[in-house]
């Protein structure tokens, strides 16, 4: 009943995904595909911090490192787009599993501290390493044909980028119920009792990490061939702390979460221009109400308002009128 | 030259060491990794920049009004975005701090602007022959100023009621309870002394790298490794990592390259990880089942 449920939601998403594009003109295209591309930094955030428990600060990092392998072996060396796509997310992930494999050694917050500090060098060293990346003026990304299909378009691009992202939602959904997926959430409950019934800590965060640099990559390499062109600008702490914000906004445990990060994530900015500077005040508040308010974001919100109705029903069945609202228990859920 | 690396190496490990220690105190009293301590702390300077400007008042003064105003930023702060939280996991307290910097961060941005600002420094920097050795009077001043801040916090933690309801509180938080320590009274105090000590920090780093809203990035990164280096629970741990990390930086700017001093923090929070987890300093935790 609950696959049942499961397919007949994401059936009925990509059958929205697939009519979205003729709703909409060239600008809704291109920010369409946007939503799809943070969409999957949203599900890498979940596979790290929904089902891991772990933060990074520092996912524009890998957002870069895949955005520029791709664009480098593809507009220096002639590669198909697959191919740099590809490769920007194994390089992601190996970056990220370099960045783990120590932090992960001990308990705490050292791996977000260890991801800040990764994020600050990588974007220095895309700064001072013009020769490859142009630097602060950057570099244009080509969009070659795929299987000789012509990607030029913003809507076929969309595409591309959708079947990139089924692919990687039925990759996370499935990670989420394997062994690996379920032990790596009873270790974020609990890293003794986790421990204890004999699974490896260090084993399962570190194919965490893989999984979310891994997704990143390929979130960035994409970008990088649908906006056209990199700058340093585009990878920033700020960008990372977005990334996280989107995450939060959008849920952490569903994929659905995802989807709606990459909604908040594409739509924010055109919906918040008008606030200019003050946008990052925004995010900031939007931060700090979410975990005190709604710490399962919005994909949260259809559970929390059902347990919100049947305690008012329960209330006012007991005649009990000083009955507080309960607070939503703990949880990153 | 030896003699004026050293001095300078001092210098800025112990603004280091200064927003080092407000990240440990704040972390062994609430558990949090404030991401947003450096930001408090330039808010802190800035706030002292515009009082100096307004006011006039000796530079001494503007110190002890800033340090005040970021003990206030933090009580607030823990009254009103932290405690709420209360048993919340670790992660959401740590997106909350991600939030506040979010907000410090662009409010700086629109209340002084994005242009840097100079900072006075409290003694001049043109620099005093001594023993031979050149030696700006700027720099000793910080380290002075960092050694009379954490003479002072000592003589807090040994010989003040609150101190040693702090240091019960972070050692058993329970026993402490039952021992009638209002263990939320001792997350206030910490988060008001972190702060003050934080803007305490950026004023000092303020005349070297100037002022502006995103001066304590690179610091807090800094402050981090130091603590990380020191073992990340115990403050004279934090304090001798952070030194160790202004010096190293100092002379690895000096001699080999200074492109290479910034990723050094970086290395040498993966390095210290490596070999060591558990820091210089710190205990490795045994958790009892």
């Amino acid at each position: 009943m609950r696959a049942l449920k499961t397919h007949g939601l994401a059936g009925m998403a990509l059958a929205i995904a697939l009519v979205a594009p003729h709703a909409v003109g060239p600008y809704g295209h291109y920010i369409l595909a946007m939503v799809l591309v943070y969409a999957l930094v949203c599900m890498s955030m979940n596979v790290l911090m929904g089902m891991g428990g772990q933060i990074s600060i520092g996912h524009a990092a890998f957002w870069a490192i895949g955005a520029y392998t791709s664009a480098v072996l593809v507009s220096k060396l002639g590669a198909p787009l697959l191919v740099g796509v590809l490769a920007g997310g194994v390089l992601a992930l190996l970056a990220g599993l370099l960045v783990a494999l120590p932090a992960l050694r001990v308990q705490g917050h050292y791996l977000a501290i260890a991801t800040l500090g990764f994020a600050l060098v990588v974007h220095q060293i895309l700064y001072e390493w013009d020769a490859v990346t142009g630097g602060r003026s950057g570099m244009l990304v080509p969009r070659p044909d795929v299987w000789g299909i012509d990607l030029s378009s913003d809507l076929s691009y969309y595409h591309l980028v959708l079947a990139v992202c089924v692919l990687a939602a039925w990759l996370t959904h499935n990670f989420r119920q394997s062994m690996d997926g379920l032990g790596l959430m009873a270790l974020r409950m609990s890293p003794t009792a986790g421990q204890v019934m004999g699974i490896g800590r260090a084993r399962s965060l570190f194919m965490a990490f893989g999984i979310s640099a891994f997704l990143t990559g390929l979130s960035g390499a994409l970008f990088g061939h649908l906006i056209g062109q990199l700058s340093t600008d585009s990878f920033t702490l700020t960008v990372s702390l977005s990334f996280m914000t989107a995450a939060v906004v959008g849920g952490m445990n569903s994929v659905a979460g995802a989807i709606l990060g990459g909604l908040f994530l594409a739509l924010a900015p055109e919906l918040l221009r008008s606030l200019k500077d003050a946008q990052n005040i925004v995010y900031g508040l939007i931060l700090i109400g979410f975990m005190h308010f709604l710490p399962g974001g919005i994909a949260s919100l259809p559970q929390r308002l059902g347990e919100l109705w049947r305690h008012l029903r329960e209330r006012r069945a007991s005649g009990d009128e000083t009955a507080a609202v309960p607070r939503q228990k703990g949880g990153t859920a | 030259m030896v003699i004026s690396l050293i001095v300078a190496g001092l210098a800025l490990g112990s603004i280091y060491a200064l927003l080092g220690l407000s990240l440990v105190l704040v972390n062994k009293a609430t558990d949090v990794v404030n991401f947003a301590q450096g930001e408090i702390g330039m808010i802190g300077a800035f706030t002292g920049m515009t009082v100096l400007a307004a006011s006039g008042w000796p530079l001494p003064l503007v110190f002890v009004v800033g340090m005040l105003s970021g003990a206030l930023l933090g009580l607030f702060l823990e009254r009103v975005v932290i405690r709420p939280l209360g048993a919340a996991p670790h992660l959401n307290l740590l997106i909350v701090t991600v939030g506040l910097w979010f907000i410090f961060n662009s409010v700086a941005g629109l209340i002084w602007g994005y242009d840097p600002y100079r900072f006075p420094s409290l003694l001049p920097a043109e620099p005093l022959d001594i023993l031979g050795a050149k030696v700006p009077p700027s720099s000793l001043g910080i380290v002075a100023v960092a050694c009379v801040s954490m003479a002072l916090l000592y003589l807090f933690f040994e010989h003040t009621r609150d101190g040693i309801a702090m240091r019960a509180a972070s050692n058993n938080p329970r026993a402490a309870r039952l021992m009638g320590i209002r263990v939320e009274r001792v997350a206030a105090i910490s988060w008001a002394v972190a702060c003050g000590l934080s803007v305490t920090s950026s004023m000092l780093i303020a005349p070297v790298t100037f002022l502006d809203q995103q001066m304590m990035v690179p610091v807090i990164l800094k402050a981090f490794a130091g603590a990380i280096l020191g073992g990340f629970t115990s403050l004279p741990g934090t304090v001798v990592g952070c030194v160790l990390l202004g010096l190293a930086e100092t002379f690895v700017g000096a001699y080999l390259s200074a492109a290479l001093k910034d990723a050094l923090a970086f290395t040498l929070i993966i390095l210290v990880l490596m070999v060591k987890p558990a820091g210089l300093f710190g205990r490795s935790i045994r958790k009892k089942v």
